[in-house]
């Protein structure tokens, strides 16, 4: 593989090329048969600082960085924010002038609100992983959705995937429909018409009902999680009509196993919600080998990223 | 001392030609002589325009001084400054304060510290509802009898269409303009950007073009059918230019303003989440940008103003979705519209003075300026070949964030003469 110009951070999916991308993915794969051995651990970052900096809570995204760079045999520290101590009045700047001071070389951030890992990015030379910010980005998660895609799909190319759900505030569909259509994956999606922007994508297929989707015949379905905190009545009347409009039960579990379609999930799977229990145990679900993938696609993106610090 | 202004030429509103004349402004600050050929005595200081523009002073009619309550952002001092440095010289101060002036005293004081302050009129507008808070109407008479300009909730739209129905007709009678900053906030939610492919792929919460627009019509209808006098501050859709035709041909009592931001700029340059493009109205796609310019043509827009909004460099450094909306503008929007407008051949001269000196006095109720014998000095001198680079340094405004910091605007302002206070470079 030819040489990459170094990159400092990943921040969106937009500015990757396909170089980085391929790049990245075929990484993840020596990284993923590490984790059959007993000894999962590689020496890559020895000596090597990896800060979680999360102003969001997130149990699963934040370990599982914290066990990609522990594998990497880097130090993790984790530094969360609790919405509470941001309001004692500490701003963003300060915040990023006492990492500064602590020197880490590697900072993974998620934020509530959309563009803050790339702030953090330009006021310190340590590269930065956005964990997810706001409804913008969730590089990661479209690098270990699209790499899960193509363990199943070698031949990726010009198949399918629908993503099914409340696209206008998800950061995760962003990102990863805007992967798959770069690699030369077709994307559709379903949802209720209050949370699936008009006119935004024009890449992405819409559809207004599982008839539609299973007509098209989409290789994987992608459900997202529903927000159910702040959504239930302002963009749908009630979880139960959405589980009903589109949610994934038995029978639409039956359909998708005469298409042979895989499913997916970002999870942290809302049961009864976007999907019952029988449809959780679909025999070609996904899910947990995104988790699994989730890790070996985040050693390879720390082992990717080139941190622009300078010893003094 | 007599100053005589030789060889420029003077802009007007109602011509698109230029007349060349010395102009002489005696040490009363009155232009005592405007002729070709106008000589110098030895105690006249006698100022070259050879090249250059004496345009009438630019009226803003959507300004923040910032004081009271927040002088860390800007000062009178440093506002009056940065509309001098901008070729303005009168401006309407909005009430959002600290207090807000939502009473004669209130007025009282703001209008006391301006005239210690200020070397230019600017006049302070009142609130409509008491702290801006849009729930009780505040204290018209004495705000009126303070001589406000306009009553105004400024950034905060009043909401309950009964509350305003209640405040235009009891502005009736004072023949005082409301002026409403069209906003539905139960469109805009806590949006930081125009609602479209730019907020989905920014991944920020959108405003609605509806948000406005439903506010105007409203207000609109309510001013109609209250026969109240009506200004809608910062129109920023071509809906809203519409609905303002349309009300406008059936006999509303109505007048907007649009900012050379919104002039200038659509929602294509918050690449990167860059504050200083963090607006409101946020800024539109380019078909609304289309309809402001065609909008200020043909007179729909009757106003141009900067919606001088200082915060400091610390608060707009903040994430986009947390920094405060609104940047600078008295310093640049001349410059701005010149660069962008003028000099390409847009519009002249005279569309510029009058949307931005005749059209906003009308509106606040002031005497327009001009350039003639027995009328006080009141212009600035404008040099149309040089180019003026927009530093930090140039900008007098407390808050360098605009747009415009770092760019290089075609003309400049040589200087400003208000009476027999000039302010030079």
């Amino acid at each position: 593989m030819s040489e990459l110009k170094p990159r400092k951070d990943l921040l969106d999916i937009e500015s990757l090329s396909l170089e980085e991308i391929e790049y990245v993915l075929e990484n993840a794969f020596p990284f993923k048969q590490l984790f059959q051995r007993s000894v999962k651990k590689v020496p890559t970052l020895r000596g090597k600082t990896v800060l979680n900096l999360f102003y969001e809570p997130s149990t699963r995204t934040s370990s599982s960085f914290e066990v990609a760079a522990s594998r990497l045999s880097a130090d993790v520290t984790n530094f969360t924010i609790s919405a509470s101590s941001v309001v004692k009045g500490e701003s963003l700047l300060d915040t990023i002038e006492t990492l500064q001071a602590m020197r880490s070389d590697y900072i993974v951030v998620r934020h509530q609100s959309a563009g803050v890992p790339g702030i953090v990015a330009k006021h310190t030379g340590a590269s930065v992983v956005n964990a997810g910010d706001g409804y913008h980005a969730h590089p990661t998660q479209a690098l270990l959705d699209s790499m899960t895609f193509r363990e199943v799909y070698p031949e990726y190319q010009g198949r399918k995937i629908v993503i099914v759900g409340d696209i206008l505030h998800s950061r995760v569909a962003r990102s990863t429909s805007t992967l798959f259509n770069k690699l030369g994956v077709e994307v559709g999606v379903l949802g209720p018409g209050s949370l699936v922007p008009a006119g935004r994508h024009d890449f992405m297929q819409r559809f207004s009902s599982w008839d539609d989707v299973f007509d098209w015949g989409p290789d994987a379905i992608y459900l997202l999680r529903v927000q159910m905190e702040r959504q239930e009545g302002q963009f749908f009347p009630s979880i139960a009509e959405y589980h009903r409009m589109y949610g994934m039960n038995s029978e639409r579990v039956a359909r998708m196993r005469q298409l042979g379609a895989y499913l997916m999930h970002p999870g942290p799977v809302n049961r009864g919600v976007e999907i019952t229990d029988e449809a959780m145990g679909y025999e070609k679900s996904l899910i947990s080998t995104q988790v699994e993938n989730g890790i070996a696609v985040r050693m390879a993106v720390l082992h990717w990223l080139k941190p622009e610090i300078h010893a003094d | 001392m007599k100053r005589l202004f030789k060889n420029g030429s003077i802009a007007k509103g109602d011509s698109k030609e230029f007349e060349k004349a010395d102009v002489l402004v005696g040490e009363w600050g009155t232009i005592e002589l405007v002729a070709p050929e106008v000589s110098a005595d030895t105690e006249t200081e006698v100022v070259d325009c050879e090249g250059c523009l004496l345009v009438p002073g630019m009226f803003d009619l959507n300004v923040r001084a910032r004081e009271p309550g927040f002088e860390h952002k800007e000062t009178l001092v440093s506002c009056a400054e940065a509309a001098l440095n901008g070729g303005v010289t009168g401006c309407v101060l909005m009430p959002d304060t600290a207090p807000p002036t939502d009473s004669g005293t209130l007025v009282k004081a703001v209008q006391d510290l301006v005239s210690e302050n200020s070397p230019i009129p600017m006049l302070v507008s009142g609130c409509l509802t008491k702290k801006r808070e849009g729930q009780a109407m505040a204290g018209f008479s004495g705000m009126v009898s303070r001589g406000v300009p306009m009553l105004t909730d400024s950034g905060n739209e009043v909401q309950c269409p009964d509350l305003l129905r209640r405040c235009m007709e009891y502005a009736r009678d004072f023949d005082v303009l409301v002026a409403c900053h069209c906003n539905t906030s139960a469109l805009t939610k806590a949006g930081a950007v125009n609602e479209g492919p730019v907020s989905y792929r920014l991944g920020l919460p959108g405003i609605p073009t509806i948000s406005q627009e439903i506010a105007i019509d409203r207000d609109i209808r309510v001013a109609g059918f209250t026969n109240a006098r009506l200004h809608l501050q910062q129109v920023s859709t071509r809906g809203a230019v519409r609905s303002v035709a349309a009300a406008k041909a059936d006999g509303v009592r109505l007048t907007c303003e649009v900012s050379p931001h919104h002039l200038l700029m659509s929602e294509e340059y918050i690449a990167d989440y860059d504050t200083k493009y963090k607006l409101d109205p946020p800024l539109r796609c380019q078909s609304d940008v289309d309809a402001m310019l065609r909008g200020l043509i043909d007179g729909t827009i009757d106003a141009i103003a900067s919606d001088h909004s200082p915060h400091t460099e610390f608060e707009k450094s903040s994430d986009f979705a947390t920094a405060p909306f609104g940047v600078s503008g008295l310093d640049t929007t001349v410059l701005a519209l010149y660069d962008g407008f003028i000099k390409p051949g847009y519009f002249g001269w005279d569309l510029l003075i009058q949307r931005y000196s005749i059209a906003p006095r009308k509106i606040a109720g002031v005497d327009p300026v001009s350039i003639k014998e027995g009328e006080k000095a009141d212009f600035f001198v404008f040099d149309p070949n040089a180019e003026t680079a927009i530093t930090r340094e140039y900008l007098k405004t407390k808050s360098p964030v605009t747009p415009f910091l770092g760019r290089t605007l075609a003309g400049a302002i040589r200087q400003t003469v208000v009476g027999d206070f000039c302010f030079a470079k």
